[in-house]
């Protein structure tokens, strides 16, 4: 019987970090179907179709334009049958502000973008790992930030 | 003090008042003893008058009939008429003399009663003159009888005399009678007035040096008073104010100068009342001035109220006002002060356009500081994540040169992101939000150590430190600081030395203050960062906390000139100090922190 794979989906609105999350999911040995979005709408609009595979863990940027990251996750929050999508939080800022906001508003981990491959490949492999499932129950502020 | 002085016055007043009642009743006093001596001498002068008239009377009597008894010898004895001349008036003067004696004694009931003895004693004795004379020119006369007559005129002469002085005696036992009763009387009188006047005199002394001793003192605080008058009169000028003098009770209201002249007035030009001054004010403004005057008179409540004043000639001016209530049992009086505040409103105003401006460009350079370190982050990122694909995958397919290449690269860009963070870094500490909270710092440089725990590993660095105190910290703030401190006594050890970190501290006696603190009040915890590394040159001391300045060539140790500058930054956010102390076998930090 063949594996099911992990449903990943990405929004992003940068073209080389769209680059470089497809090439690490390539890279990494671990069964996985990724499905990327350019941005916070576009984001709505697929995961509000009818009939689709919703996503396990959505990775989420929050600087973007049309409708940003913060917006796209209050949205996800409200209607019933997203709310219980991991979301992993995908930016450049490592911002106190934008951290405790996304913590507040519901987002399991928040993953700074970093400037290796290499561990981009170890931070990615880390949370499609975890059984997001189990974790959210015991939310935790001081592991909120991902940090290798 | 000025209550005071009135206070005295009017003491000396009622003093004055009560000294003059005194030398008043005195004089009273002396006038009515001078009054009755003087009656009392007059009566005795009276009565001495009189006793002598009676007596001048008795004698005259008595010598008339002594004159008769002469002449009636005479004629006797040479039987000439001649004699007889005397003796033929004597009656009539006799009779005289009685006439004014009785007149003299009339109220007296026993010199009535004497003088009728008298009287009667005399005609007996003229009666018998008459019969020795009638007996002598008959010639009937013998020589026994004549002997019997004039024995017998003798006997009656005799009881005459007597008669005469027992009323002389009489009228002189009355004068010493009386003369008795008059210095009983009179006799204290002199003394006591003596006294009473040098008394008095003494009385009117005092008050004439009291008076002239007020009227000094009036005459000085006068001119105090004057000097005061003519001091606020310049000082309103001056200070743009004025001071109104509000009688709540009789309503009598008065303006300084002054207050006209704010209002652009010559002084005293209308009629001091809050209508009069309500013209000048502000039409918008009109509703505060008037809220502020009703709550003097109605509610006894005065507070400072802003307001606009258009001056004669349309002159727009700000104004404030305030005053206080002086009341005492009989009035209650409200002293108004006012004060041309326009310069100042303008300066106010203009300032708040200046902080505008400034609040203005503080956030035009957060926005720039956001582009310099975060939004450069962005590119740099993605520069060395390429740089890391073609270091993993392509290595083999590049030269040499391509491979070195790639390093200087990656070696640039890793420079430039440890700058970014650091400025990051840094201006976050500028105006990240200041938190105080008691903490251990204990726990806050553990916290540090583990932060650093690899590099204190690979250079085998040992740090020991003494017990730190709870104080009132942004502990994150303190963290970083304990971070780049120790990561500088790592980063610039001795190549062949273990580094040996010692943290020290103690709290500070206000005698051992160095001299920038200035506030000796405040207690201070000195904490001391030493290693012995390779220290530095002293006269760089100061240097090296200033952004960007670094003492050591790029290529030796890897750094940005920004770490020392978040320590200046982070102590003085804490209200604290930091300096540096360089020498060759070490440096020391030391970091003074209010307790």
């Amino acid at each position: 019987m063949p594996k099911q794979p992990i449903h990943i989906l990405l929004a992003d609105d940068d073209e080389d970090d769209r680059l470089f999350f497809k090439e690490a999911f390539e890279e990494i040995k671990i069964y996985t179907s990724v499905k990327i979005v350019n941005d916070g709408v576009e984001l709505m609009n697929h995961l509000t179709q009818d009939n689709i595979q919703l996503p396990q863990i959505l990775f989420l940027d929050l600087n973007m334009p049309r409708k940003n990251g913060i917006d796209c996750l209050l949205e996800i929050k409200r209607l019933v049958h997203l709310k219980d999508i991991a979301i992993a939080i995908y930016s450049t800022s490592s911002s106190d502000k934008d951290i405790e906001e996304t913590f507040i508003q519901g987002a399991n981990v928040y993953i700074k973008k970093p400037s290796d491959f290499n561990t981009l490949k170890k931070i990615l492999e880390q949370v499609i790992t975890v059984n997001w499932q189990y974790q959210t129950s015991g939310l935790n502020r001081d592991n909120y930030l991902l940090s290798l | 003090m000025k209550i005071q002085f009135i206070k005295s016055i009017i003491k000396s007043a009622f003093f004055l008042k009560a000294l003059f009642v005194v030398s008043i009743f005195m004089l009273l006093y002396i006038s009515s003893v001078s009054y009755k001596h003087t009656k009392a001498l007059n009566e005795s002068s009276d009565l001495l008058v009189h006793s002598y008239k009676i007596q001048y009377q008795l004698e005259h009597v008595l010598s008339m009939l002594k004159d008769a008894e002469t002449g009636q010898r005479g004629f006797i004895i040479t039987r000439n008429p001649v004699f007889l001349k005397p003796y033929r008036s004597v009656e009539d003067q006799i009779y005289a003399s009685f006439i004014k004696i009785k007149a003299l004694t009339i109220v007296d009931q026993q010199q009535q009663a004497n003088l009728d003895s008298l009287l009667k004693l005399i005609y007996a004795r003229l009666d018998l003159m008459e019969l020795s004379l009638e007996s002598i020119r008959k010639n009937t006369v013998t020589e026994n009888q004549l002997n019997e007559n004039l024995l017998a005129g003798k006997m009656v002469m005799d009881n005459i005399r007597t008669q005469i002085n027992k009323m002389e005696d009489l009228e002189i036992s009355y004068f010493n009678e009386h003369q008795k009763k008059y210095e009983r009387e009179v006799i204290f009188s002199p003394v006591s007035t003596f006294i009473f006047a040098i008394f008095s005199l003494l009385v009117f002394i005092l008050s004439f040096i009291k008076i002239n001793k007020d009227l000094s003192v009036l005459r000085k605080s006068n001119t105090e008073l004057m000097i005061t008058n003519e001091s606020i009169k310049h000082a309103e000028v001056i200070g743009e104010f004025y001071i109104s003098q509000w009688n709540l009770v009789t309503g009598e209201l008065t303006y300084s100068d002054n207050l006209y002249r704010l209002l652009g007035c010559e002084p005293q030009s209308f009629k001091p009342s809050p209508e009069n001054f309500l013209k000048f004010v502000h039409p918008d403004d009109e509703s505060i001035v008037r809220e502020a005057t009703d709550n003097i008179v109605i509610h006894g409540k005065t507070y400072p109220h802003y307001y606009r004043i258009l001056r004669t000639g349309g002159e727009l001016r700000y104004f404030m006002s305030t005053g206080k209530f002086i009341s005492d049992e009989k009035s209650k009086m409200h002293i108004g002060i006012g004060k041309d505040i326009t310069d100042y409103h303008l300066s106010n105003v203009a300032l708040e356009e200046r902080n505008h401006e400034l609040e203005q460009s503080i956030k035009e350079l957060e926005s720039f500081n956001r582009v310099a370190s975060h939004d450069l982050q962005e590119p740099l990122r993605k520069i060395q994540t390429f740089i890391s694909r073609i270091t993993d995958n392509d290595k083999v397919n590049l030269s040499e040169q391509g491979k070195e290449y790639i390093s200087r690269i990656d070696s640039s860009a890793h420079k430039m992101r440890i700058l970014i963070d650091d400025l990051l870094l840094f201006s976050r500490t500028n105006k990240a939000e200041k938190i105080f909270e008691k903490t251990d710092l204990n726990i806050v440089l553990e916290n540090a150590n583990q932060e650093l725990a690899h590099d204190i590993e690979e250079k085998n660095a040992v740090i020991h430190s003494v017990q730190l105190p709870v104080l009132n910290v942004i502990a994150f703030q303190i963290q970083q600081l304990f971070v780049n401190l120790i990561g500088n006594a790592l980063k610039y050890s001795k190549p062949d030395i273990a580094p040996v970190i010692k943290i020290d501290c103690e709290k500070l006696a206000a005698r051992d203050y160095p001299d920038f603190i200035t506030d000796k009040r405040k207690k201070y915890f000195k904490i001391a960062i030493s290693d012995n590394g390779m220290g530095f040159d002293q006269q760089y001391a100061e240097k090296i906390f200033i952004l960007f300045h670094r003492l050591h060539h790029t290529t030796e140790y890897v750094g940005t000139g920004i770490g020392l500058s978040i320590c200046k930054k982070i102590a003085e956010n804490h209200n604290g100090f930091i300096v540096a102390e360089g020498k060759p076998d070490g440096a020391t930090f030391i970091l003074y922190l209010p307790a």
